[in-house]
């Protein structure tokens, strides 16, 4: 992988909806970062940005940033068109740096074409799974890996909200979003693969929200060749999620942790038990807006851009939660 | 190093949104007593009673309902008002649920519409026919002020608004000083102090300064804590910061870290922080209201 020359990366951002505006915001911050253009679909989004971005390219369609001699490009578009995005920016030559937000397209053999077509053109790709850079969750990966709880038995995980409890009618765009699997699950499945390899999906269930036939809940098992077995639980319609939450619940021959976005306790069968919250990862980062994972996440790609070396997770770690995904769909609809 | 006159005492609202950033899980455990209007008005006064000044709280339809029972309760005299807007949290759930930010534009539109607030609305109409920014954020600032005092009464005292940190930290990102120090001149010209709570408070003051921002005009609302939690780029950049501000008005929040440190804890090291014109601290129950702002009231005075 070739390593850039320049000390300031030209980036884009396509897609102005808040995920856009919080990776632009965070870009901005950055030393080594010229936020360079903008582009969105929507004409009242251009004439804002226009106004509020001075010194930045406004356009309305991915193909007109070919010209602007980028290093990279962020994609915050809805899911749906992540792929047609994507392989735009490649095939025009428009960038050879991509970062897609999750998931990184809306079927497996879409995510797989996009994964072959960057490893065509090189350059860094990443895809914004930023629950690996929560402190907690790092740490509990930490644990993992030196083998804190001995063989890993089973575990329990759950993404929940209460984002669309007692809504019966969503819109057409939250619609898109692609349910509750890509837009909540995904985060989940891609902290279950992470922690524990490549997994099958053993079988599931899907309940539906509201008339647009989108999945509001899902309930699935997968399992591992080498015996460990997990249950996932993600719903957008539990009580009390003021706002999104996951943990995972991991039982292993030398104990039991508990991990979420706030703490990891970890209970081991001799009797020690040790307690982390965030507060004692040092969860400071040079720019806090959202929470502190999303400025490390676009601090790991940048810095993988500049050095020419690889991001994690990678459009090929990440193909593997829509390839989860796609297998739930599967197995669901054979319960049907 | 001890402090020359007490510090400004002010009652969080955290806890009545169901908020814990120590744990999901355990505001969760609290329930669904403590988002009762009518407890949590008993808890704000009986914080009062104990050495509390006011409340800063963000501007949502559970605070609003507060205000009015503590202004039946014939408590808001009293109390010194701080507000934070918008209520982030409720506008991004509001953004999933109808399809990003344009319907949620959309969905804000309709209730100012609705208000009836002929000011908000002309303002409003003149903002998004010219695409101007600075008259929509006009707009957006009279439509809440406007709920406040319907809610809280003409007798209020509302001494500062205070955007909400998503705002604050996502223009101080992207460096728009103009918006800044327009929503600075608007505040002062409606009588009010403006003020921006920030999770970047040494970014904050640094660019402030180069944007020639006076600080003795404002009000700033940031973390500061012994362990550090959400001190922005680290502790010691925002302790240093702080120390250059002798004639600032910051407010600390978040001083037990959300429950990660003992009350004693946290005074301690608030003590040592002289240039801080006040705190913030939620209570969750009666007991914790008197004995956190007895100890407050004894130990910050």
């Amino acid at each position: 992988m070739k390593i850039l020359r320049r000390v300031t990366l030209r980036v884009a951002v396509t897609g102005l909806g808040k995920m856009g505006l919080l990776h632009a915001s965070i870009l901005n911050t950055l030393s080594n970062i010229e936020l360079t253009a903008l582009c969105d679909k929507s004409a009242l989004i251009r004439k804002f940005c226009k106004k509020i971005f001075n010194r930045v390219q406004v356009v309305d369609d991915v193909e007109k940033l070919s010209d602007l001699d980028l290093d990279a490009v962020y994609i915050t578009t809805p899911i749906l068109s992540h792929f047609l995005v994507t392989k735009t920016i490649y095939s025009k030559g428009i960038a050879r740096n991509v970062f897609v937000e999750k998931t990184l397209a809306s079927s497996y053999g879409e995510a797989k074409e996009l994964f072959g077509l960057a490893k065509n053109f090189g350059g860094s790709n990443m895809v914004g799974y930023m629950k690996r850079f929560a402190a907690t969750f790092r740490k509990a990966k930490d644990l993992l890996n030196q083998e804190t709880l001995g063989d890993v038995i089973s575990f329990d995980a759950y993404a929940y909200s209460s984002d669309f409890l007692g809504i019966k009618k969503i819109s057409r765009t939250s619609a898109s979003r692609g349910g509750v699997l890509r837009d909540l699950g995904a985060h989940v499945i891609d902290l279950a693969l992470w922690f524990f390899g490549d997994l099958e999906v053993d079988s599931a269930k899907l309940e539906p929200l509201g008339e647009r036939g989108s999945e509001g809940s899902a309930y699935f098992s997968v399992k591992k060749s080498d015996g460990l077995e997990g249950r996932l639980n993600i719903s957008w319609c539990m009580k009390n999620y003021r706002m999104p939450e996951f943990g995972l619940v991991i039982r292993g021959s030398e104990g039991i942790m508990r991990v979420n976005d706030d703490k990891v306790e970890l209970k081991l069968n001799d009797g020690k038990s040790s307690r982390w919250y965030r507060h004692d990862l040092n969860d400071n980062v040079g720019f806090l807006l959202g929470t502190p994972e999303y400025f490390r996440e676009d601090e790991c790609f940048i810095k993988s851009v500049l050095n020419g070396g690889d991001a994690e997770p990678s459009f090929c770690t990440a193909s593997k939660v829509d390839y989860i995904i796609d297998q739930v769909k599967y197995r669901a609809g054979k319960n049907e | 190093m001890s402090n020359e006159r007490k510090k400004l005492l002010l009652v969080g609202d955290n806890p009545f949104h169901g908020i814990s950033h120590l744990s999901q899980e355990r505001a969760r455990v609290r329930g669904d007593a403590i988002t009762h209007a009518e407890y949590d008005a008993e808890l704000v006064m009986t914080s009062v009673e104990n050495g509390a000044d006011g409340f800063m709280f963000s501007v949502s339809e559970t605070t609003l309902s507060i205000l009015k029972i503590i202004r039946e309760m014939e408590g808001i005299k009293s109390l010194r008002l701080y507000a934070l807007v918008p209520y982030a949290y409720e506008y991004v759930r509001l953004a999933t649920q109808v399809g990003g930010i344009l319907g949620l534009a959309k969905k804000i539109a309709k209730q100012i519409a609705v208000s009836g607030n002929i000011r908000a609305i002309a303002m409003g109409f003149k903002g998004v026919i010219r695409t101007d920014p600075i008259a929509l954020m006009k707009t957006y600032l009279i439509y809440e002020i406007s709920r406040i005092k319907s809610s809280a009464g003409k007798q209020a005292n509302l001494e500062s608004v205070l955007l909400h940190e998503i705002i604050t930290d996502m223009a101080l990102a992207l460096n728009l000083d103009w918006l800044f120090k327009s929503y600075v001149d608007f505040m002062l010209k409606l009588g009010m102090k403006p003020g921006f709570e920030t999770r970047n408070f040494s970014h904050l003051v640094k660019k402030f300064r180069e944007w020639n921002i006076n600080f003795n005009k404002i009000t700033i609302a940031a973390p500061f804590n012994k362990v550090g939690f959400q001190m922005n780029s680290s502790k010691t950049e925002c302790e240093r910061a702080l120390a250059n501000l002798p004639e600032s008005h910051v407010i600390a929040i978040s001083i037990l870290a959300a429950g990660y440190l003992r009350p004693s804890e946290a005074i301690n090291y608030i003590r040592t922080l002289s240039e801080l014109k006040g705190v913030v601290a939620g209570v969750s129950k009666e007991h914790h209201a008197r004995e956190t702002f007895k100890l407050l009231e004894k130990n910050l005075a």
